[in-house]
């Protein structure tokens, strides 16, 4: 069957408008981080413009989002680093162990992906609140734990599954102990494996709103929390809005070129290997 | 032998046999507290009186339930949502199998659009609601901007009922349709190749390749997508929240922003457990049918 020779030029078009309405949005809100302040206004959106940075040292020091930044990146790196220890070991014997109820335990797990934050939001709100634990990096933690442990067993897991079995018992039969050959001659196989993991559940936290929403205070709100409170005002400041913006999406959009690879793995093959 | 080292010797008996445990309880037991704990509680509170304001919480039975359930916004905000999960996970699901079946067909610069497309899925949500905002922004906005350009009156896109739904979607479908492109890309790339070649042997259509080879063996696949297109739907949020609060008219409302209202806004915490306990069954319900049927599926294999 020989394929008509226009065929290829129409998905390329497809496919090409698909990726400017990526493009596009993402551009146009980007310039707009370095657009003086007169013309944040102009209508129609005028491109001809001296770029300033005076939207970033405005939102970053006049409103205070260094803060927010930092409390963003406090909260990220330290609930995804609770979860590398605590999942990691799990996802190490979920994939080597079979042992009664292995299965079910996976499957409970992975389903507790599936809980809405409001069901744990909820709660979470009231229980912090007698221990003191609202307004509290620790606390929004320790929130974040219920939705990146399952990511990380889930994908780890995956990884594990694929490193053979005989590795550590080789070296357990030269005569290390499991915890020796874990460390020895899994830990650097599985390294690479490690970091996707950290980075894929560093964007999830880094993303996370409605939790810092309920959870946070003025001293602990995340980047997305201040980037919410520009909504719904009569005159919006669009130069400032988008520098928060582009602040929080440029780590991310770098993770996931650099990600593009593991991202697959990340959300989804854990289900269907 | 001294009972020293028979004491040493059950504990590496017991260590060895359950070295499993060791390994999976840390993690159990945090999630036990910070996913079944607060799940338990929030379900118990939901039969209690319970506001910011008063420190006394009586028993109030089935009230909260009773009250939720009779209660025609909290009905029509869960047909909405019903709609909202319905339209936005057929559309992310046939555009994202759509664009992942077309990339496949091409090779010259697959994996730089590739990851172009994926790009609004790793975004904050909050991100992608605001930029829209300003795409859609009346007087400001590029899409007002072209439809001047063409001739077409400005809409106010957000504001109007007519729209808003409509447009919410689409910016819900335009971030999400990504991951079933992600996961369904992977899906066609681990396809044996064996019966592709013998049904063009054979002289098949495109239509009967796809229909008798590609889709049966993806089943499991496209499961895993709808599934967790599903369950991402029925909780969204933050979209809903930067772009329309849930308006005009509760038209664009959805399950999570009006419980969030209902418990913070309206302060009566134990009528949103009634409904986050509600949502949590559906959800559970809806997912367990699921994963049954996935992983008969996947057994089958």
């Amino acid at each position: 069957m020989r394929k008509p020779i226009y065929q290829p030029l129409l998905i390329y078009a497809l496919l090409i408008f698909l990726a400017l309405l990526v493009v596009i949005p993402l551009a146009a809100g980007a310039l707009t981080a370095f657009k003086p302040q007169i013309i944040w206004i102009s209508s129609p959106p005028t491109w001809n413009f001296v770029p300033t940075l005076e939207n970033f040292e405005f939102v970053l020091i006049q409103r205070q989002n260094l803060l927010h930044l930092r409390n963003s990146l406090i909260v990220s790196t330290g609930s995804v680093t609770m979860a590398l220890i605590l999942g990691i070991p799990a996802a190490y014997a979920l994939a080597r162990f079979r042992f009664r109820g292995s299965k079910g335990l996976l499957q409970w797990l992975i389903s507790l992906r599936m809980i809405p934050p409001i069901v744990v939001g909820l709660p979470f709100y009231v229980l912090f609140q007698t221990f003191d634990l609202r307004n509290n990096h620790f606390g929004l933690m320790l929130a974040y734990l219920t939705f990146l442990i399952p990511l990380v067993i889930w994908m780890m897991r995956g990884y594990f599954v694929e490193i053979p079995s005989a590795m550590e018992e080789c070296a357990m039969v030269e005569g290390y102990t499991r915890l020796q050959a874990l460390r020895k001659v899994v830990l650097p196989v599985i390294a690479p494996g490690i970091v996707a993991t950290a980075l894929l559940n560093f964007i999830f936290a880094w993303n996370e709103f409605f939790l810092a929403l309920i959870l946070g205070g003025r001293e602990t709100s995340t980047l997305p929390v201040a980037a919410g409170t520009y909504v719904g005002r009569a005159r919006v400041e669009w130069g400032n809005l988008f520098a928060i913006n582009l602040i929080i999406m440029v780590p991310v959009i770098i993770l996931t070129i650099f990600l593009r690879r593991q991202l697959t793995k990340g959300l989804a093959l854990g289900l269907v290997d | 032998m001294s009972t020293f080292s028979q004491l040493r010797f059950w504990f590496y008996r017991l260590t060895q046999k359950y070295t499993h445990w060791f390994f999976i309880a840390p993690a159990l037991l945090t999630l036990l507290l910070v996913a079944i704990y607060p799940i338990v509680f929030s379900t118990g509170l939901s039969f209690f009186r319970v506001t910011f304001d008063s420190l006394q919480r009586p028993f109030v039975g089935l009230e909260n339930f009773v009250y939720i359930l009779t209660d025609d916004d909290y009905l029509k905000v869960f047909a909405n949502t019903l709609l909202y999960v319905a339209v936005t996970v057929t559309g992310s699901f046939v555009l994202g199998f759509g664009v992942a079946l077309l990339l496949r067909q091409i090779t010259l610069g697959r994996n730089w659009l590739r990851v172009i497309l994926i790009i609004p899925m790793t975004m904050a949500p909050m991100a992608v609601g605001l930029t829209w905002n300003w795409m859609l922004d009346p007087l400001f906005g590029l899409v007002n901007w072209f439809f001047t350009t063409v001739g077409l009156p400005i809409q106010t896109w957000l504001a109007q009922t007519a729209t808003a739904r409509a447009v919410v979607m689409l910016v819900d479908i335009w971030q999400w349709y990504p991951l079933v492109l992600l996961i369904m890309d992977a899906g066609l790339a681990a396809l044996p190749r064996a019966p592709y070649e013998a049904a063009r042997l054979e002289g098949a259509s495109w239509w009967m390749i796809f229909r008798r080879i590609t889709l049966p063996m993806l089943r499991p696949v496209i499961l895993v997508a709808l599934l967790l297109r599903t369950v991402d739907a029925f909780r969204t949020f933050d979209i809903v929240r930067v772009m329309t609060d849930g308006g005009p008219n509760l038209t664009t409302e959805t399950l999570s922003l009006f419980l969030y209202r209902t418990a913070f806004n309206f302060n009566k915490l134990s009528r949103a457990g009634a409904g986050a306990t509600i949502m949590l069954i559906v959800i559970s319900i809806i997912s367990a049918l699921m994963f049954r049927y996935l992983y008969r599926e996947v057994e089958q294999r």
